[in-house]
C-alpha cells in the first residue's frame, strides 16, 4: 500500500500566535510555508509538543486553515501533550510533521466534485470542515451542522458562528443552539448531486454511516485514530475496511463511509 | 561531512556506509521514503517484519504513548512473504544499501517455507531472524527466551539459509548471555540486541488492559539505560558482532551502544518522531571522532570496556 500524496516532513517551526475559544479548546497558528502550501483540507499534522523525548509522540491535529505561510490548527485539550500546545506562546518553537495523508479532495482520486457538499462536525472536527468550505466556496456548501457538549462550549461557539455563517448548532445539554446532535441538522434524505463530509468523535460519524445506509458512498469522514508516527509506518492506527487494514495516517485519513467496517471498528 | 570511510563499517557479512540501521516495524513502503535523499545517514534497513503467511495484526488499541516511550502491540501485520517478494522488494532494492528481511520465527516448518521462498530470488542479502515470537510447536514461550529453543531456531534457520543470518534477541530472556552463545554457536553472523520490553497499560476509565492481549513492548527512550545494559552483557559473552537496538534516540546514545561494544546501532521508536535522526547520529559521530581524535566509528566499538 502505497499513499497518494508525497511523503511528510518534519519542521521545526514557530508558533505564530493562538486564540483561546474556551473549554480548554482553541486555534494555534504555525509558521511554517512548506506545510500551509501543501496541506488540503482534511491533511493533518503531527505535533510535537515537548522536547528531551517527553511527551514522546507527536499530536494529530487537522488543518483548519492556511494563509500567507501560516497553517491553523484547532485543539482541545485533553491531556499533557495538548496542555503542553496551549502553552505555547507566539515565537515558541514547535516540531511538525506534515503534511500528512489524503483529504477531502485527493481521496476521491479522479471522481469529480460533486455539486453540493454538507459539512457535519463534531467539537473540534469543525477543523478539517472549515478548511474543505474555503476550498470548496461557500457557493458549494449547502449547509454546515456542528455539534458541541454543550456547557462551557460558548466561546467555541461563538467561533463556530464567525466561521460558518448560518451554521445549524447543536449541544447535547441543550445549553448551545440547539439540543441535539450534527446530524439533527442533516436532511432525512441525502440529495442527488450531494455528498456529506464529516469528522468528529467517532461515534458520530458511526451514527451518520447508519442515517444514510445506501448513501455512505457519498459520505466522506474523516477519521481520527491512536497514530505514533504519521507516516505510514508504525501500523499503530489501522482500521478495518472492505480492503483489509488500512491506515488512518496515509491511507486516510480521508475515507468514504462505505469503506469503513463500522461494527469491526472499535472505539 | 563525514567521509564514507570513516564511517564504515563491516558487519556480519553486510558493507554499511555508516552505522545507522532502521529497525524493523518503522520504515513503510512509501516510495517516496526509500529515495536517498530521505534515507541520508541510513547504512541498512530492516524490512517489517515477514512471516509465511499474511497476518492481519491485533486488534483493538495498538499503540500507547509512556513517559519517555511508547507500548505496541500491532501483531506482525504484514502479507506475507509472497507479498513482500512480489509488492515491495523492487522499492527495498531501489534504496541501493543493505538491507536485511526481518523474519518472523514460526514454526519450524513454516520457517523452512518462508526462507526457501527467499533464497529463491537472487541479491537479497540478509536475514534478521526474530526470535521474540512464541515456539508454538513448544511451549509457546517466545523462541529467544531459553539458550536451548534459541538455538534451536537458529540452526533451524542457518540450514536453509546461505547469506547472512543476524539474530534479534528477546530482552525478556532471563538467560541473555546464554542465549546470545548459542545463537554464535549455531552460526548466527551477528547479534541484534535487543527488541522492546514486555509491558502494558490499564485504561483507568474503562477500567481494563489497553491491549487486547494486555501485554506490548516497550520502546523509546524510556528502554535505552535496560538495552545499553544488554548489550554490554552480552559483547561479554560473544565474539559476534553486537548490533546495540533500543531507545536510541540520538548521536550520545549511539556512540554509547558502541562504546560498550556494538558495531552497529538500530534505529527505531525514535524516527516517529525524527525523520532526520540518521544524518543527525552520522553528524555527531563524525564530530566526536575528530574531538578523540579516532580515525573511524569502528574504532569506538568496545572502547569503554577497556580499563
Amino acid at each position: 500500500m502505497t499513499c497518494g500524496g508525497s511523503a511528510p516532513r518534519d519542521y521545526e517551526a514557530k508558533v505564530a500566535g493562538g486564540r483561546a475559544l474556551g473549554d480548554g479548546s482553541g486555534l494555534l497558528a504555525v509558521e511554517c510555508e512548506d506545510i500551509a502550501s501543501a496541506a488540503e483540507p482534511g491533511q493533518f499534522v503531527m505535533v510535537r509538543p515537548g522536547s528531551c523525548g517527553d511527551p514522546f509522540l507527536g499530536r494529530p491535529l487537522a488543518v483548519a486553515a492556511t494563509s500567507g505561510g501560516i497553517f491553523k490548527m484547532l485543539y482541545r485539550v485533553v491531556g499533557r501533550g495538548t496542555e503542553l500546545l496551549v502553552s505555547k506562546r507566539q515565537g515558541d518553537s514547535l516540531v511538525v510533521r506534515g503534511p500528512i495523508g489524503r483529504g477531502f479532495f485527493s481521496s476521491r482520486g479522479d471522481m469529480p466534485l460533486p455539486k453540493k457538499v454538507l459539512l457535519a462536525g463534531g467539537s473540534v472536527g469543525a477543523a478539517p470542515l472549515l478548511f474543505a468550505a474555503r476550498r470548496l466556496g461557500m457557493a458549494k456548501v449547502a449547509g454546515v451542522s456542528m455539534g458541541v457538549s454543550g456547557r462551557g462550549w460558548e466561546g467555541f461557539a461563538e467561533w463556530l458562528k464567525e466561521s460558518f455563517p448560518g451554521v445549524a448548532l447543536f449541544s447535547d445539554d441543550g445549553s448551545v443552539g440547539t439540543k441535539g446532535t450534527a446530524l439533527d441538522g442533516l436532511p432525512c434524505q441525502l440529495p442527488a448531486d450531494t455528498e456529506i463530509w464529516a469528522c468528529g468523535p467517532q461515534g458520530m460519524l458511526r451514527a451518520l454511516a447508519a442515517k444514510y445506509p445506501e448513501d455512505r458512498a457519498r459520505i466522506r469522514v474523516a477519521l481520527e485514530s491512536r497514530m505514533a508516527c504519521g507516516m505510514g509506518g508504525c501500523l499503530g492506527c489501522v482500521i478495518p475496511t472492505a480492503r483489509g487494514n488500512r491506515r488512518v495516517c496515509v491511507d486516510g485519513p480521508v475515507f468514504t463511509a462505505e469503506e469503513v467496517l463500522w461494527n469491526e471498528f472499535a472505539d | 561531512m563525514s567521509s564514507r570511510t570513516e564511517m564504515h563499517v563491516s558487519i556480519g557479512g553486510l558493507n554499511l556506509e555508516s552505522p545507522v540501521i532502521i529497525a524493523s516495524g518503522v520504515w513503510p513502503y512509501e516510495a517516496e521514503l526509500w529515495s536517498p535523499e530521505r534515507l541520508e545517514g541510513v547504512g541498512a534497513l530492516c524490512t517489517k517484519a515477514v512471516s509465511l503467511n499474511g497476518r492481519a495484526g491485533n486488534k483493538g488499541v495498538r499503540v500507547w504513548e509512556t513517559p519517555c516511550g511508547m507500548l505496541n502491540s500491532i501483531g506482525l501485520q504484514n502479507g506475507g512473504v509472497r507479498s513482500f517478494l512480489d509488492d515491495y522488494l523492487p522499492l527495498v532494492r531501489g534504496a541501493y544499501r543493505p538491507f536485511l528481511v526481518n523474519l518472523v520465527m514460526e514454526s519450524e516448518r513454516e520457517v523452512r517455507e518462508s526462507i526457501a521462498a527467499l533464497a529463491e530470488i537472487p541479491g537479497i542479502p540478509a536475514i534478521e531472524l526474530n526470535i521474540s515470537c512464541p515456539n508454538v510447536d513448544g511451549d509457546g514461550m517466545a523462541w529467544g527466551i531459553s539458550a536451548e529453543s534459541a538455538a534451536k531456531a537458529v540452526r533451524i534457520a542457518r540450514s536453509e539459509w546461505k547469506g547472512a543470518l543476524w539474530v534479534k534477541l528477546t530482552p525478556q530472556s532471563p538467560d541473555l548471555a546464554g542465549v546470545a552463545k548459542a545463537a554464535e554457536a549455531e552460526g548466527a553472523d551477528a547479534l541484534v540486541c535487543g527488541n522492546t520490553w514486555l509491558g502494558m497499560a490499564m485504561d483507568i476509565k474503562k477500567k481494563r488492559p489497553v491491549f487486547q492481549r494486555v501485554v506490548a513492548g516497550l520502546s523509546g527512550p524510556a528502554v535505552f539505560p535496560l538495552a545499553l545494559r544488554t548489550v554490554w552483557q552480552v559483547c561479554g559473552a560473544v565474539k559476534l558482532p553486537v548490533i546495540g537496538c533500543g531507545g536510541v534516540a540520538s548521536w550520545e546514545d549511539a556512540t554509547a551502544m558502541l562504546l560498550a561494544g556494538a558495531s552497529a546501532v538500530e534505529v527505531g521508536s525514535a524516527l516517529f518522531t525524527d525523520f532526520d535522526l540518521p544524518r543527525k547520529i552520522v553528524a555527531g559521530l563524525s564530530t566526536y571522532l575528530a574531538e578523540q581524535k579516532i580515525d573511524t566509528v569502528s574504532g569506538l566499538t568496545g572502547l569503554g570496556r577497556h580499563e
